[in-house]
């Protein structure tokens, strides 16, 4: 309860000083963090940095590939399709998992959706290594 | 005593050169034509049995001994002093001595300012003859004897004769040179001569007005040829003389000034040397072609492969009848050629073994049938070429490199993906069974 005034009397008497702008981004960005702190659940959260960690890699293949060379084509097309594939499986178990999503997948059990998951990664990876020379 | 001196180094000189043989055989044909004597020659003739030739003598138009029978040469050396013979037997006429050459038979040529088959055979050569009748004369160096027997002194880079060979007297025509590659000159006019009738100057104007008129038609100077020698393409050797008496025992006892013998007697030994194929003699014993680390030949190269390639190489010495392994060539060259010469470099002789060359090299990025292509020309030395054939042929399906050091970004990247894959699911399942553990535990306690 005294943390968020807090938080708002403190920024008040930053804005004093300077232009009202850059701190109201940086205070929008801290309690965006904090609510998504707050509001998730660890499990969700282990997806979230998975999800992360993703694109973070699937980013740095296209950039070598744009930047440095596209020499072996078939390679950065199966990097690429990795890190696009696994984030769009992972992404698709968040939102099956999700209690908040319980309605929409009525028959579709979390341990149905990790299954799913999991087999489709492997199918993913298999065809990855297979296209990656 | 310095006349003794000289003498005894003349025949020293000349005993030097007392056993030599050719490399390609003892037999020599000697057409003498009725006018000479073998006795006018004697100081080379003998010269020439010493050295251990063989010889046969026979007029021009003999019919025996013929000089080849069937196609099949029956002497490995034919000298035909024949200077002003207009008429052959069968066997021996401008064709047959042309195949004769490209058989591996020498020959040694002489004219003189009369016209005869040989001298049309000459332009063959390449060696363009002045008009008939027009000897090679010169006023200089002032001398008692006729202007028709000229002096001349052998210059330091005539090929294969001894060095310090005293001035030789000629007496004959000269002949205009070419730029045939195939042409060794020995000996060149003197600077001073010119080609006219030789009766008392009577041609002169007629040298005069050829100067005048910018040279068209003038017979003079160094530029021509005198001795000369050619080296054909089967490996025969011919030697134009331009008279014959180059060769014969008065100029061989003449002195060229007061107190110096003329060198025609070793200068004639020399220049037989060189046209009987005892000197400047080379050849290829054998060749070989490997990877590197291997010591076979294999029966493909692959693109890119490194090639050794190994030539040895004789030359033959006279004095002890053998081919000795020689590596004196320092412009020795290998062609690695597909239709043009994809590589072309130089084959350095290899340190430690005589009469070896080695190279060591890349194939090229092509595939195809390459050829290991030895060519080496020089004037003076017989002709070098080899030619093997082989393929290269691109890298098979499983010659590639398995791993490319482009590619890693995304074997980083695909391997990542499947090790956070299997992490992930390994934490999660844990967080599961976690969850199921408190469940349980929270159902039991209620």
């Amino acid at each position: 309860m005294a943390g968020p005034k807090g938080t708002s009397v403190s920024s008040q008497q930053k804005g004093k000083a300077g232009s009202s702008s850059v701190p109201a981004i940086q205070a929008a960005v801290d309690s965006l963090w904090k609510s998504y702190n707050d509001t998730t659940s660890p499990r969700l959260k282990l997806i979230d940095a998975f999800l992360v960690f993703i694109m973070l890699t699937g980013a740095a293949q296209f950039l070598y590939c744009i930047l440095v060379t596209n020499y072996p084509f078939n390679a950065f097309l199966a990097g690429f399709a990795s890190s696009i594939g696994q984030f769009v499986l992972t992404a698709s178990l968040r939102s099956q998992v999700n209690p908040e999503n319980r309605e929409q997948f009525k028959d579709v059990s979390p341990e149905r959706a990790f299954a799913d998951f999991a087999f489709g990664s492997i199918v993913l990876h298999f065809f990855v290594f297979n296209f990656l020379g | 005593m310095a006349r003794w001196l000289s003498f005894l180094a003349q025949v020293a000189a000349f005993a030097s050169l007392a056993w030599a043989n050719s490399s390609t055989g003892d037999s020599v044909l000697v057409v003498l034509e009725k006018e000479l004597q073998r006795e006018q020659f004697s100081t080379f003739f003998n010269g020439l049995e010493e050295r251990g030739y063989q010889l046969t003598f026979r007029e021009p138009k003999a019919k025996s001994p013929a000089v080849s029978d069937a196609d099949i040469p029956q002497f490995s050396h034919v000298i035909l002093f024949s200077p002003t013979t207009k008429s052959y037997a069968d066997d021996i006429t401008p064709q047959s001595l042309v195949s004769l050459l490209a058989s591996n038979v020498n020959i040694i040529f002489t004219l003189s300012p009369t016209q005869t088959p040989i001298s049309s055979l000459a332009s063959e050569f390449s060696l363009i003859l002045p008009p008939p009748h027009t000897p090679l004369l010169s006023h200089f160096p002032p001398r008692d004897t006729p202007p028709t027997t000229i002096p001349i002194s052998i210059s330091a880079n005539a090929p294969f004769v001894t060095p310090g060979t005293s001035p030789i007297l000629f007496s004959g025509v000269p002949h205009a040179l070419s730029t045939n590659p195939l042409v060794v000159p020995f000996v060149h006019a003197p600077p001073e001569s010119f080609a006219a009738e030789s009766e008392s100057d009577g041609g002169a104007d007629a040298v005069v007005d050829a100067a005048e008129k910018g040279g068209e038609g003038l017979w003079a100077g160094s530029s021509m040829g005198v001795i000369t020698g050619f080296q054909t393409k089967g490996g025969g050797r011919a030697m134009w003389v331009g008279g014959v008496d180059v060769f014969s025992d008065d100029f061989a006892q003449s002195e060229v000034e007061k107190g110096v013998k003329s060198g025609n007697a070793q200068f004639s030994q020399d220049i037989a040397a060189w046209t009987f194929q005892e000197t400047g003699v080379l050849r290829i014993d054998n060749t070989t072609h490997h990877k590197v680390g291997e010591v076979s030949s294999p029966e493909t190269y692959t693109v890119n492969d490194r090639i050794v390639y190994t030539t040895h190489i004789s030359k033959y010495d006279p004095t002890s009848s053998k081919w000795v392994p020689y590596s004196g060539l320092t412009d020795l060259q290998l062609e690695f050629t597909m239709l043009d010469p994809h590589i072309r470099t130089a084959l350095k002789p290899l340190a430690g073994v005589p009469g070896a060359y080695q190279l060591t090299f890349r194939a090229p990025d092509r595939h195809g049938v390459f050829k290991f292509v030895i060519d080496y020309k020089r004037k003076g030395w017989s002709h070098l070429s080899s030619a093997i054939t082989v393929p290269v042929v691109p890298p098979r399906h499983d010659g590639y490199p398995r791993f490319l050091s482009a590619a890693w970004p995304y074997y980083a990247g695909a391997m990542s993906t499947s090790v956070g894959f299997v992490l992930f699911s390994a934490l999660w399942l844990a967080g599961d069974v976690r969850d199921g553990k408190k469940a349980k535990g929270k159902g039991k306690a209620e």
